[in-house]
C-alpha cells in the first residue's frame, strides 16, 4: 500500500512537471478546453433561457387556457395562418360559461411596417381585443379606446389607427411617441394606412421573441384583409377564480372537438415542440464543441506521446511500467480537463453578460442567458470528461507506443 | 588503457545497494552473460519486404564482472545483440542467459523486471525526459521499486555526484551538454545498483575527446559490474577488458584487449 501511495505521489509529481515544462502546449490545450466548455455553458445558459423566459412569458400573460386548431403555421409572408374563424363569436360563447372569467382572440399577422415607401419592413403584427390590460409601457399612454372598429362583427366602427411598438421597432424606424408609421399586409397597401405610435413596449416582442407591431384585433384584420371570416390564431381564456384550469380545459376540449384546447404549460410544451429543428440544432452545436474539445485534447496528447516515443520506450526498458507511463500522460489529460474547464467556468459569467446584453440590444430578448449552478456543475463534469477521455486515449497510446523493441532501428 | 584492476573496498563502498533494491538472492553464476547460438531476423519496412539477418548463430559468454566491447561497423548487428542481452528484443533462434536466467523462457513482464531489478541501459540519445531535472531523471528507475522520493534524490544525487555532476543536478536536459546528458544517463543506469549495464554506442553523440572521457567514467562507475558496451568507437577497446567483434551479424573474432594490439 506505501509502496502503491509512492508510487501515485511520483506520477502526480512528473505530471505536474510535464504540464509545467511544456507550457506552450499546456496553455494552448487549456484554452482549448476553456473554449469548448464554454461554448457548452452559453448554449446551454441559451437554452434555459428560451425555456424559462418562455415559462415566465407564459406566466406573466396571465391565460389559463389557449385555444387554437390544427395548422398553425409560418406563412409565405412570415406571419402565422391563423385556423379559427369567427374568433370574436366564439370568445364570447367562452364568456357565457361559469368557469370561464375572460375569453380574447388573438391574431398574428405578416405586416410591412415603415416610415414611408422605401423603408418597408415585414414586422410581426398582433391583434389583441379590447384593451392592452395591465400592459407595462417603456413610454406612451397606451391605446385610448378599445376594439370599436369591430362594431358587433359590421367592422364599421371608427378605426383609432394606434398602434404599440416595441424599442427596436422603434430604434429602427427612429420612431416615438406620436409619431406614425405606416402598416400593410403589402408594401403597396401600406402606405395608405398610417397608425400613430400611442406607446412603447417590449412586453408582447419579449413574449414572441421578435420585433412586434400591436394594434387592436379588429384593425389588423381590416389592414390583412381577413374581417370576413374574423380569423384568429389563439383564443386565450382566463378561468373563473375557483375553477381549476386542467378540468376547465378538459371541459372547453369536449365542448368545441374541433380545436385544440390546452393549459398554458400544454401550449408552451406544444410550441416547444415545434421548434425541435432549432432545439436539435442548439444540442448539435453542443456536442460539437465536445467532440472539438475532445479531439483537440487527445490529439494534443496523442502528438506528445508519440514525440517522447523514443524516451518513454528508454524508461520502458530501464523498468518503468507501462501503467506508470500511461499514468504520467494521462494524468496531464486530466490536469489539463481541470483547468481548461475552471477557466471555461470563470469566463462563463463575464460572456454570458455579454451575450445577454447582445441579444437584449440586438433582438429586444432580455433574460436570453441563464446561469443556474446546474450549467456550471454540467460544465465542470464536461471538463473532466473531456480530460478523462484525453487521458485514457493518450494513456491508450503511450501503453501501446512506448514499446522497448522501438529503441532498435 | 585497459582495465585490469580490481576495486578498492572504498571504492566498492561508493556504489552501496538501496534498501528495498535490487533482488540479489539469486544464484551466483560466474557467466553472467551468455549467448547460445542466437539468431536474429527482422522484416524491413520498406515497400519491397525482405528479411534481414541482424545476428548469425552468434555464440559469447562475459564473466562477471567483465567489461567487453561490442565492436563492429554500423549494422553489424552489435545493438541487436545487446538488446537482445537485454530483453528488448526475442531472438529467433538460440538462448540468452543472463545472471543464471534464460531469457527466452521469460514472459514480457518478467524480462521488465529482470531489466528493472539487475539491469543497467546507457543509450545513445541518452533519452532523458525534457521535463525533468538530471536528479529527477535518474531518480526515476526507483520509482516503480516503491523507494521513497528522499531516499531516491539522495540516491540520485549520490550517482551524480559520482559522474561529476554535483553542480548540474538540478538542470534540465536542455541547459546540459551532450557529455553531460550522457553522465546523467550513466547515473540513471547504475542508480538501481543491477549486476549487469548494457551500453548502446554511449559515445555515438558526443566528440572524442567527450566520447573518452565518458567511457572511462562508465567502466570506472560501473565499479565490479558486467559491462557490455557496444560500439563501433574502436577507442572502446581501450577501457575493456575483451573485445567482441561482429561483421555482418557474425562473431568474427574475439578475444583479450592484449589481442588486439
Amino acid at each position: 500500500m506505501r509502496q502503491l501511495l509512492t508510487k501515485m505521489h511520483a506520477v502526480a509529481r512528473l505530471t505536474l512537471r510535464q504540464v509545467r515544462h511544456e507550457r506552450g502546449r499546456t496553455v494552448f490545450v487549456v484554452l482549448s478546453i476553456a473554449l469548448a466548455v464554454l461554448a457548452v455553458t452559453l448554449l446551454a445558459s441559451v437554452g434555459l433561457g428560451v425555456l424559462q423566459t418562455g415559462e415566465e412569458r407564459f406566466d406573466r400573460a396571465g391565460q389559463d387556457v389557449w385555444i387554437t386548431a390544427d395548422g398553425v403555421e409560418l406563412t409565405e409572408t412570415g406571419g402565422i395562418e391563423n385556423p379559427i374563424t369567427d374568433s370574436h363569436r366564439l370568445a364570447a360563447d367562452l364568456e357565457r360559461r361559469d368557469d370561464v372569467k375572460t375569453a380574447s382572440p388573438l391574431a398574428f399577422h405578416g405586416v410591412y411596417v415603415g416610415t414611408g415607401p422605401d423603408d418597408l419592413e415585414l414586422v410581426t403584427g398582433l391583434g389583441v381585443p379590447n384593451t392592452h390590460g395591465d400592459l407595462s409601457l417603456e413610454s406612451g399612454d397606451g391605446f385610448s379606446e378599445g376594439d370599436s372598429h369591430y362594431a358587433n362583427g359590421t367592422y364599421d366602427g371608427p378605426m383609432s389607427h394606434e398602434i404599440l411598438i416595441d424599442p427596436q421597432t422603434a430604434d429602427r424606424f427612429d420612431v416615438d411617441v406620436g409619431d406614425t408609421l405606416y402598416v400593410g399586409a403589402s408594401r403597396s397597401s401600406a402606405t395608405e394606412r398610417e397608425f400613430e405610435v400611442v406607446g412603447i413596449s417590449d412586453a408582447y416582442s419579449q413574449f414572441l421573441g421578435t420585433s412586434t407591431v400591436t394594434m387592436p384585433l379588429s384593425e389588423l384584420q381590416t389592414v390583412t384583409g381577413t374581417t370576413g371570416t374574423d380569423r384568429a390564431t389563439y383564443v386565450t381564456v382566463t378561468t373563473a377564480a375557483d375553477a381549476d384550469r386542467a378540468a376547465v380545459s378538459d371541459a372547453l376540449q369536449q365542448s368545441y372537438p374541433e380545436y385544440d384546447v390546452r393549459t398554458s404549460e400544454e401550449q408552451f410544451k406544444s410550441l416547444l415542440s415545434e421548434y425541435l429543428l432549432v432545439l436539435a440544432s442548439g444540442a448539435t452545436l453542443v456536442v460539437l464543441a465536445l467532440i472539438a474539445g475532445i479531439a483537440l485534447t487527445v490529439n494534443t496528447l496523442v502528438l506528445m506521446a508519440i514525440q517522447q516515443r523514443k524516451e518513454l520506450a528508454a524508461l520502458r526498458a530501464i523498468g518503468l511500467s507501462r501503467g506508470f507511463l500511461a499514468g504520467i500522460v494521462g494524468g496531464q489529460g486530466l490536469i489539463l480537463g481541470l483547468i481548461g474547464g475552471l477557466l471555461g467556468l470563470l469566463a462563463t459569467p463575464a460572456f454570458a453578460f455579454g451575450l445577454d446584453h447582445v441579444a437584449a440590444r440586438v433582438v429586444g430578448f432580455e433574460g436570453l442567458l441563464r446561469t443556474p449552478p446546474e450549467v456550471y456543475v454540467g460544465g465542470l463534469v464536461i471538463a473532466v470528461g473531456i480530460g478523462t477521455l484525453g487521458a485514457i486515449v493518450a494513456g491508450w497510446r503511450v501503453a501501446r507506443d512506448a514499446r522497448v523493441d522501438t529503441l532498435h532501428v | 588503457m585497459a582495465r585490469n584492476s580490481s576495486p578498492t573496498e572504498n571504492e566498492r563502498s561508493r556504489v552501496r545497494p538501496i534498501s528495498g533494491g535490487a533482488d540479489r538472492t539469486m544464484e551466483p553464476s560466474s557467466v553472467a552473460v551468455g549467448c547460445e547460438r542466437v539468431t536474429h531476423e527482422y522484416g524491413t519496412g520498406s515497400t519491397v519486404s525482405r528479411t534481414v539477418t541482424a545476428l548469425r548463430d552468434v555464440s559469447f559468454e562475459v564473466a562477471t564482472g567483465e567489461v567487453v566491447g561490442l565492436v563492429g561497423p554500423s549494422g553489424s548487428g552489435k545493438s541487436t545483440a545487446l538488446h537482445i542481452i537485454g530483453g528488448l528484443l526475442e531472438p529467433n533462434n538460440g538462448t540468452v542467459d543472463v545472471l543464471g536466467t534464460d531469457l527466452t523462457a521469460l514472459s514480457g513482464a518478467k524480462r521488465t523486471r529482470l531489466r528493472r531489478d539487475h539491469i543497467g541501459f546507457v543509450f545513445q540519445q541518452f533519452h532523458l525526459l525534457p521535463a525533468l531535472s538530471a536528479r529527477d531523471n535518474v531518480a526515476l528507475p526507483l520509482i516503480e521499486r516503491g523507494v521513497s522520493r528522499r531516499e531516491r534524490q539522495r540516491r540520485a544525487a549520490e550517482l551524480l555526484e559520482q559522474v561529476g555532476l554535483d553542480d548540474r543536478m538540478d538542470h534540465l536536459p536542455s541547459e546540459l551538454s551532450g557529455g553531460e546528458q550522457q553522465r546523467v544517463a550513466i547515473a540513471r543506469a547504475l542508480v538501481a545498483d543491477p549486476e549487469v549495464v548494457l551500453a548502446d554506442e554511449p559515445t555515438g553523440e558526443l566528440d572524442t575527446g567527450t566520447g573518452a572521457r565518458v567511457l572511462e567514467l562508465l567502466v570506472d562507475v560501473a565499479d565490479e559490474r558486467t559491462v557490455l558496451i557496444a560500439t563501433h568507437d574502436e577507442r572502446a577497446m581501450a577501457v575493456t577488458d575483451r573485445v567482441l567483434r561482429l561483421l555482418d551479424g557474425e562473431m568474427r573474432q574475439a578475444g583479450q584487449f592484449s589481442d588486439e594490439q
